[in-house]
Formats: C-alpha cells, sequence, structure tokens
C-alpha cells in the first residue's frame, strides 16, 4: 500500500496519545503473547516504520476486545492501530492461508466458512414446533428482520442457537422475518482481518439488501454482526439490536414464558462486543434470572472487566503461536473456581472457544458452557 | 479390435503395480494384450508381464534407464505406427500423465483420462471416468479411430494372479536421434521429519481420545503399518503431543489425502473443514453420536486402544 | 520471462455439504447452487507465473476459456500481479474435451511472446490431468507434468522437480519455451484483496469467439473432440458412514480388507 504522510497519525490520532500505558496494562493476550499495543501506538507515528511494523506476528495476536480502548484516558482506539497494519499485510495479499481462504470464501460465498451461498437457509429445517420459518418478499412488512451469523448458519454445533431463536420468535408472538439465502456476512471478521475494501463491499451490499425489507429493526444473533451493523456502517438507517435485547424486552412484557427449571449454578461470560462495546451487561442477566431455578453467580472479572475469550478479532481464523494457556481455558477454571455448573454466554464465538477450553480442562462431566438461546430452549 | 498395448510402468528398480492392473484389464476385453515395455537391463520385468500378456514387446536400452516422456513418446509413436494396435493403456500416473495426452495429439488419436473402467462396445472402447471428485459418473464414447489412447486411474482394477506366459520379444530402440528437449536428473526423496501433511497420500489423524502422550507409540505404530503420515486435531497440537504443522482444520492445515482416518476424532466443524479434499474417511470413535460419522465413509464405534493395536496387527500381517 | 498461465473456473465443490445433481440433459450438473471459484491448482499456478516475473521480470498473461463470470478469477489473478488477460467464449465450445480445449488455448496463445505456459495440472471438476500436457504437443513445445519446482538454470533451460507417487520428486531439465502443469502446494498462493480486484476489473480482458481463434467449427466442441462425455450417472455410495460391526477383531480386519481392496495400503 501506498503510505501517504502522516497516515496513521491521523487516522488513529495518534499524537493525542500521552503514553500512559494503561493500553497495554489491560490487554489481555500480554500474558500470552508478545503484543505491546502501547508500544504501536507509539512507533506507527513514524510512517517510515510501518512496513515494518505491519511485518510484526503479534499484530495478529490482538482479539479487538476493546478493553484498550475503554481505558484509554485520552479517548483513542489503540488496537485500530493494529488493524491499520493488518490491512496493509491484506492489501499486499500477504496474509496467513488461513486468513486468506476465510476472506475468499466471504467474497464468493458471503460467508468465511467455505460453505455455499445455496445452503446458507439449510438450518431453518426441523425446528421443533415450527413448521415453516418466515422469509420475508422484497417490500414485505415486519416489525423485526433476523440477522443470523454465518457460524450460526453454517456450524451445526452453532445452529441451535439460530433454531431457539425462531421458537423464541414464534412463542412470543413477534413479527418477525429472515432474509434466506441472500444474507450475507457482516464485514465484522473481514474488517478485523485486515480486509477494509472487502467490509465497504458487505457495508455497500447489506445496506441495500435490508433496505428492500419495510421493517422496523434489526436483531442479530451474534454481537460481532450487531456491533458492525450498528456502530460501522456507514448509512444504515435501521434500529439495531442484540437478541438479548429483544428477548429481555419480551420477558419483560410477559410475553415469553419461562417456565421449566434450570436448577444450577451460573456464571454469565459477557462476550466483549455485547458488553465492553456496546454497553449491554443487564439485558443477559436479566434473561437468566428470569430462568426459573437459576443461582447467578459473577466472575471477578466480569462487565467491564471481563476477560476476553479470544473468539473475535480475526481470532478463528489466525492461530497465537504461543503455547500459554488460552485466555478461554483461564476462564473456564475461573469459573470452576466459582463453583459453577453452567457458563451462559451470548455469542456464537464465545461458545466455542469456551467449550473447547471446557474439553481441554477435561471438565465436560462437571459443567457446560450454553449460550443464552440454548438455556431459553430448555426453560421454555 | 485388433492388439490391445499396455504400457509398463517402472521406477526406481521396481515394476509399478499398475502396470499389472492394467495387463489385467486388458485381459478381459477379448483382445490380444501386448505389453510394451521400455527399460535397461529389466529382464525380470519382462518376464513378470509376460506372465499377465499374451506377448510383451521388450525395448532394452539405456535410454530408458529412467523415465523421460519425450523418449518414450518418441519410441512409442514408431511402435503404435508399426504394430497399430486397436488399444493403447497408459497409467494415470506421475508418469503416464506427462506422457499420454502428448501422445495421443501427436498421432492424432483419440484420448482420455483418468479412467476407472473400460468394456469394449461394437469393436469400440467405452470408458467411465469420474467428476466433481467421485461425485458423478461419466460415460465416455469415442469416435471411430484404428487406435485410442486411455489413461487409467491407479487401482482403479485390481491386479489378477497372472499365469500366462507370453512370448518376449525383444526389440531394437525404434528412436535413434537424442532426446534433447528433456533431460532426466535424479529421484529426490522427501527429507525425513518435514512431512507436508497437505500433500499426504494417507493420513492417520489422532485426536484428543488418544488421552495421553505416553499412548502415542500405538498410533505411530498404526501409521507406519498403513504407509500413512500422522495428523491431528488441535486438541492434540495443542498438549504438544505433535508438532503444529500436523494440525488439520480451519487454524491448521487443509489436507486432501486418498485416506483419511481420523481416530479418537470428535469431527468438530472446525476440524472437518480441513479434511473436505479427502477421499475416503474412516473414522474410529467410540461415541456412536460423534459428528465425525458423518463425514466418514466408513466408522467403528468401539474403543480405540482396542481397534488400533488389532488393526496394525492385521495390516502388517497382510504385508509379511 | 514471459509466463502464460492458463485458469479455469470451476464449481467449488470440495465442501462436504455442496451437492452435485445431474441436470435433465444428463450432460451437465445443476449450476444455479454452486459458488465458482479458480480451480484450485491454476491458482498455484497463477503464483508460481507471478513469483517468475517478480525474480526474473516479464509478463504474466492470463487466459481462459469460460463465461462472462470467470472474469472474476481472471481479475483475481491479474490483481495479483498479472498483465494482460485473454478470454475465449463461444457456443461452440461446448463439450470440448482436454485435447480440443488444448486446441482452443493455443490458439490464443501462439501469438504471444512467451517463455513458460503454465497450467494447472488437473482441474476439480472433470479431473482430466491431461489439457496442459496436450497443449505442449499442440504448440510443439516440451511439457513436464505435475511440477512442484521450477528453477531457471539459464537462458533456455529450467530445472524442474516433478511430484510423482510416494512424495518422489522427478528432477529433470527442460528447454524454454515449454508447458509446465503445476501442482498444488509448489508455493502458498497470496490473497487478491478486494481493492486489488476493484482496480483489476479497469483492465483489459481481450476476448475472442471462434472465429477469431482461426479454427474452424469442426475443430471446436464436440464436433472437434474425438472423446465426447455422453452421460452422466450417479455412483453407487452411501450417505452416513457404512459402520463396521464386530469386536475389535472383526472389524479393525473388515477394515484392513477394505483399505487393501480400494488400494490404500
Ligand atoms: C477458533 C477455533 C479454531 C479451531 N481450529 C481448529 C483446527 O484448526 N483444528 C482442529 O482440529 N480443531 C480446531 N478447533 C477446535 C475444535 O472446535 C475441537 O475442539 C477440536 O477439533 C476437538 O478435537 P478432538 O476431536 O481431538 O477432541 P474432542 O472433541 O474432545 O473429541 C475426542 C473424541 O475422542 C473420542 N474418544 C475418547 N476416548 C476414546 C477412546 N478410548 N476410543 C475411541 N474414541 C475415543 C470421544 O468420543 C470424542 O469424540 C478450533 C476451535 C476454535 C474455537
Ligand atoms: S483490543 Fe484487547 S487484545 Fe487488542 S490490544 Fe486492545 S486490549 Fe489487547
Ligand atoms: S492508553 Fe491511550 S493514551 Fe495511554 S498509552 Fe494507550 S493509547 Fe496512549
Amino acid at each position: 500500500m501506498s503510505i501517504e504522510q502522516g497516515t496513521f497519525v491521523q487516522k488513529y490520532d495518534l499524537l493525542g496519545c500521552i503514553q500512559c500505558g494503561r493500553c497495554t496494562g489491560g490487554c489481555p493476550v500480554t500474558v500470552r503473547t508478545e503484543l505491546n499495543v502501547r508500544k504501536f501506538v507509539n512507533d506507527t507515528i513514524e510512517d517510515d516504520r510501518l512496513e515494518e511494523l505491519s511485518e510484526k506476528p503479534e499484530i495478529w495476536d490482538c482479539t479487538t476486545c476493546n478493553t484498550c480502548a475503554l481505558r484509554c484516558p485520552k479517548g483513542l482506539d489503540p488496537f485500530e492501530v493494529l488493524l491499520g497494519l493488518r490491512s496493509m499485510r491484506a492489501e499486499e495479499g500477504n496474509i496467513q492461508p488461513t486468513a486468506r481462504d476465510a476472506l475468499e470464501s466471504m467474497f464468493n460465498n458471503g460467508n468465511p466458512w467455505g460453505k455455499p451461498a445455496a445452503r446458507r437457509v439449510d438450518w431453518m429445517e426441523g425446528i421443533e414446533g415450527v413448521e415453516k420459518v418466515r422469509i420475508l418478499e422484497p417490500g414485505e412488512k415486519a416489525d423485526v428482520l433476523i440477522h443470523i451469523c454465518c457460524t450460526a448458519a453454517y456450524d451445526p454445533r452453532i445452529m441451535p442457537l439460530a433454531k431457539n431463536l425462531v421458537r423464541v420468535m414464534e412463542a412470543a408472538g413477534v413479527d418477525y422475518g429472515f432474509i434466506g439465502v441472500e444474507e450475507k456476512h457482516c464485514g465484522s471478521e473481514a474488517r478485523r482481518l485486515g480486509e477494509e475494501g472487502l467490509f465497504e463491499y458487505f457495508d455497500e451490499e447489506n445496506t441495500e439488501l435490508f433496505g428492500r425489507f419495510d421493517v422496523n429493526r434489526l436483531v442479530c444473533l451474534s454481537p460481532h454482526c450487531m456491533n458492525t451493523f450498528k456502530n460501522e456502517y456507514q448509512n444504515l438507517n435501521l434500529p439495531v439490536m442484540h437478541y438479548t435485547e429483544l428477548v429481555a424486552e419480551l420477558i419483560e412484557d410477559k410475553k415469553l414464558e419461562l417456565k421449566n427449571e434450570i436448577a444450577a449454578p451460573v456464571v454469565f461470560h459477557d462476550p466483549c462486543y455485547l458488553g465492553k462495546k456496546n454497553n449491554i451487561f443487564d439485558e443477559p442477566r436479566y434473561i437468566l434470572s428470569q430462568m426459573p431455578g437459576v443461582e447467578p453467580l459473577e466472575f471477578l472479572r466480569s462487565r467491564e472487566r471481563s476477560l476476553c475469550c479470544e473468539g473475535g478479532g480475526g481470532k478463528m481464523w489466525v492461530e497465537s503461536e504461543s503455547k500459554e494457556q488460552r485466555l478461554a481455558e483461564t476462564r473456564i477454571m475461573d469459573a470452576k473456581d466459582l463453583g459453577a455448573k453452567i457458563v451462559a454466554v451470548s455469542c456464537p464465538f464465545c461458545l466455542l472457544t469456551l467449550e473447547d477450553a471446557l474439553k481441554v480442562k477435561g471438565l465436560e462431566e462437571e459443567m457446560r458452557v450454553a449460550d443464552i438461546l440454548e438455556l431459553l430452549g430448555e426453560a421454555m | 479390435m485388433s492388439d490391445i498395448f499396455v504400457l509398463a510402468e517402472h521406477r526406481q528398480d521396481e515394476l509399478r503395480e499398475v502396470t499389472l492392473e492394467m495387463l489385467t484389464m486388458a485381459g478381459g476385453l477379448g483382445s490380444p494384450v501386448t505389453a510394451v515395455l521400455f527399460g535397461s537391463g529389466v529382464n525380470d520385468f519382462a518376464d513378470k508381464c509376460a506372465s499377465f500378456a499374451d506377448k510383451v514387446i521388450y525395448v532394452d536400452d539405456p535410454t530408458y534407464e529412467n523415465f523421460n516422456s519425450a523418449a518414450y513418446q518418441a519410441a512409442l509413436v514408431e511402435l503404435i505406427k508399426a504394430e497399430k494396435p486397436g488399444l493403447v493403456l497408459i497409467g494415470n500416473t506421475g508418469q503416464g500423465a506427462d506422457l499420454a495426452p502428448s501422445l495421443a495429439v501427436e498421432l492424432d488419436l483419440p484420448y482420455s483420462s483418468d479412467i476407472i473402467a473400460v468394456t469394449i462396445e461394437n469393436d469400440k472402447p467405452v470408458a467411465t471416468r469420474q467428476y466433481y471428485g467421485g461425485k458423478i459418473d461419466g460415460r465416455i464414447e469415442f469416435k471411430d479411430a484404428d487406435t485410442y489412447v486411455l489413461a487409467i486411474r491407479e487401482a482403479a482394477t485390481p491386479a489378477g494372479e497372472g499365469g500366462k506366459s507370453g512370448e518376449i520379444v525383444k526389440t531394437d530402440n525404434p528412436v535413434t536421434t537424442e532426446i534433447t528437449v528433456k533431460r532426466f536428473l535424479e529421484y529426490v526423496e522427501a527429507a525425513i521429519g518435514e512431512v507436508d501433511i497437505t500433500q499426504s497420500t494417507a493420513l492417520v489423524a489422532v485426536g484428543r481420545g488418544i488421552r495421553e502422550d505416553k499412548n502415542m507409540p500405538i498410533m505411530e505404530e498404526l501409521a507406519q503399518a498403513m504407509g500413512a503420515d500422522l495428523a491431528a486435531s488441535r486438541a492434540v497440537v495443542d498438549a504438544g503431543w505433535l508438532p503444529q504443522d500436523r494440525q488439520v482444520g480451519i487454524s491448521g492445515k487443509t489436507v486432501k489425502p486418498k485416506l483419511y482416518l481420523a481416530v479418537g476424532i470428535s469431527g468438530a466443524f472446525q476440524h472437518v473443514t480441513g479434511i473436505k479434499g479427502a477421499d475416503l474417511v474412516v473414522a474410529i470413535n467410540k461415541d456412536p453420536d460423534a459428528p465425525i460419522f458423518q463425514y466418514a465413509d466408513y466408522g467403528i464405534v468401539d474403543d480405540l486402544f482396542k481397534v488400533v493395536p488389532a488393526l496394525t496387527d492385521k495390516l502388517k500381517g497382510m504385508k509379511g | 520471462m514471459n509466463v502464460v498461465v492458463c485458469v479455469k473456473q470451476v464449481p467449488d465443490t470440495s465442501d462436504p455439504d455442496t451437492e452435485v445433481h445431474i441436470d435433465s440433459s444428463g450432460r451437465d450438473v445443476e449450476r444455479s447452487k454452486f459458488s465458482f471459484v479458480i480451480n484450485d491448482a491454476d491458482n498455484y499456478a497463477v503464483e508460481e507465473a507471478i513469483l517468475l516475473k517478480e525474480k526474473h521480470g516479464g509478463e504474466v498473461t492470463v487466459v481462459n476459456i469460460g463465461p462472462e463470470t470467470a472474469n472474476q478469477v481472471i481479475r483475481m489473478a491479474l490483481a495479483k500481479g498479472g498483465d494482460k488477460a485473454i478470454r475465449l467464449e463461444d457456443e461452440k465450445f461446448e463439450f470440448s474435451d482436454a485435447v480440443c480445449t488444448a486446441r482452443l488455448l493455443a490458439s490464443a496463445i501462439k501469438d504471444i511472446e512467451y517463455d513458460i505456459v503454465m497450467t494447472g495440472c488437473i482441474a476439480t471438476d472433470d479431473g482430466y490431468t491431461a489439457t496442459g500436457v496436450a497443449l505442449g504437443q499442440v504448440l510443439g513445445l516440451p511439457h513436464a507434468a505435475y511440477v512442484k519446482s521450477v528453477e531457471v538454470v539459464e537462458e533456455g533451460k529450467l530445472k524442474v522437480g516433478r511430484e510423482l507417487e510416494g512424495g518422489i520428486m522427478e528432477m529433470l531439465e527442460i528447454q524454454t519455451p515449454c508447458v509446465l502443469t503445476i501442482q498444488t502446494g509448489i508455493n502458498e498462493p497470496r490473497y487478491a484483496s478486494f481493492k486489488g480486484i476493484r482496480a483489476a476489473s479497469k483492465k483489459e480482458i481481450k476476448l475472442m469467439d471462434l472465429a477469431a481463434t482461426g479454427l474452424s467449427e469442426d475443430e471446436a466442441g464436440e464436433a472437434g473432440s474425438k472423446s465426447v462425455m455422453v452421460q452422466y450417472s450417479v455412483p453407487e455410495v452411501g450417505e452416513l458412514a457404512e459402520m463396521l460391526e464386530g469386536d475389535a477383531a472383526e472389524t479393525s480386519g473388515k477394515l484392513a480388507g477394505i483399505l487393501k481392496e480400494k488400494g490404500l495400503v
């Protein structure tokens, strides 16, 4: 990429930085990788060092958990500098093969998983008590348009979340609808893997796509999609919500009844993109509190201080070289120490990473990881 | 139909099995079978071919010590012109695929490749080959010609018992000019210890079901008995039981072996994404509901610690 | 070092969830549900061509036979570093066999100045492993198939490694100009960024129809092919894994037998 004078300085307001180090101090991945985000904020001031800095492997260790941004006294988004460096790599085509394949699949198939676009709605088959999932026609009216994350659409482990969301919508009598096979990747992970151009493409495509329907709001299954639609799309004039916000509303309005016991100590793990990034802390906790039998627990590090699971920021496709314990494993051990039987999440990536960590620790018999949608499915 | 020519294939002092497979296949087509052998001092190969053919044309010349498609092609052109066989079978192998298409073009003959079955209908060959990675079969018919050239997939038919005693006709090298466009240099074997699993033809993949590092030797023995390389799920790599470069899956390697034997692997989506290019998947897992069975062609629901040693023994027995 | 690289657009059928169905004609498959990608081996050929250009200078020309949608594959190759592109399209090219395809490619390549022509060694749809080698003969050039390494020894001469069964490499010297069919794994193909593809869409893709190739109607398509795929059929395979029953001694015996029968051990 051609680097113009002062690109990073202006784009990321680098001169605002006072080098206090609060960003690095709070960065969760420092315990297992070389990443020092403060230093990158400092060093990228020099344009002629950008090329060299972009080649450092640790720029790929950032999970974009947003902790550094929350802690920065000057209101900077330090990790965005790392994404800027990643984009230099992506533009040169010089990225890890796993990331390359994910990006190529986004471009070709509209999802990062190498799955055919035509099979995007296969998950809609066989939902308990639901004859036919409603797919909206262009121009059709509905209260809620639901966007299903690519991972929920294709990963059999996550599909039950999507199915349960449909069951919840039906049970609560929500006027909802889906996009169908034309639904596409939100672009969030494209951007985090450094593919700005591809992200902009999804921004345009999806904005046009959503505009075809006469709906009041867009509800997302994944906090990652929600965040992107809500905060990063240029011209999307549609209120965007996470499913936990809608479900909390439905329970409050007594439209959704939870009657089955989930008798267990449950600890909620705040997904970074829901909590730290979008300040949605209370809705998931409220939903859990309304499930009969749930004994709510809290992590020591919760809400704004919640520990990242390392599932975001494109990390699904870029493995850290570190051999140190994964943060997800730390999280699971913390949950075990608390005496939790269920680690509740509300994000497909958190579910995958934490469940994997649970298995690494050999705790499958003692505990489980479940998305709130799965627990809702059981409690309904 | 007139005679069927089968090109004998050999490399590094071994007659390759595909030769016998093709001779067996040709033997079932109702025409006399001639093995065509280019080599240097390989009388034993000529004898072996003779036990599967009605005739062996053996060109014994130093030119053919190692394979060179240009040299083979020049000689075959002369032989085919002189003998006018009805059908020429060549292996669709590293050697044959480097030779058969250009040979057919030079002689302007009908050609098709990677054939898995051949029949003769109305005095002409009809061939079956696969499309879309084996998801579809296609029937190939040919326009009329005196000779047809087919490249046959390895292991398409098993080699028979032989039992013929064809005449061995030693023939002078039909080519007298020197081949200069292409020159054989040497064979290079892959260095031990740097296996690239993306290129392996057979993989034994180990999952968390192996439980402990100290159990790994049973997997190594199995891999050895199968002539396969070891691969792993991330669980095993994470544990440090195999190096990172053996990891299969979205954050590891995408592999495309002919055989993928998954042992103690649950079949997480992140893992199976990496084996979508595998031809045959076999899974051993004690959980009958393990998703890996949805991706496998064959499955064994049992304790790997029972099945793996038994399988190793069986395979060793077959070889020895 | 001028390189011509032939690329094909194929349906992405690598995913186990992708179903391939025969269409009503019996001679093609239902294409509406596919996504289309560059043929895997061709992707490595593109990378190898660009690596050679980066090292030795020269130009890379991308040649394709395909419909307009194949422009996407061409543009990706241009975005990675290709300089020129030619696409051949004509209804009369339909049902060309490998030899005939080689003849069509040759008609476009013959007027280009080049040292090496590269193709992938196999296509994931038809699996011919034949087009590149046939192309060499049509052009009257030496060729090497399944190439896993390329090195320029001196002007007019390459040292190439061909991958044979069992991971053995056959090293040989070959004169240029020549045709190489590239095996996957020879390099690590780079990523074509979205912006790069957008920029590449400004480059011209020269179009050639049958008339432009200078070939006659009976030299192209089914008429020009001596082998013809007349009918697709569905091979018999089970959906779920076939479970081998019995105790460990029985199941392992059955499995060993199957592997042996399939020639896998
Ligand atoms: C971001 C991310 C990226 C990932 N990338 C990859 C990747 O690239 N590759 C990868 O492999 N994984 C990856 N994973 C992890 C993946 O989700 C799975 O956790 C992992 O593949 C599980 O490995 P496994 O099958 O060996 O272990 P498990 O899922 O624990 O399965 C072990 C299996 O062994 C069986 N078993 C146990 N004992 C026996 C016995 N005695 N006999 C027979 N069977 C037995 C069990 O029934 C079980 O099915 C990734 C996960 C995440 C979140
Ligand atoms: S976003 Fe999170 S992981 Fe990335 S630099 Fe900031 S604190 Fe560290
Ligand atoms: S926290 Fe903000 S001000 Fe402090 S070093 Fe980091 S980027 Fe600079």
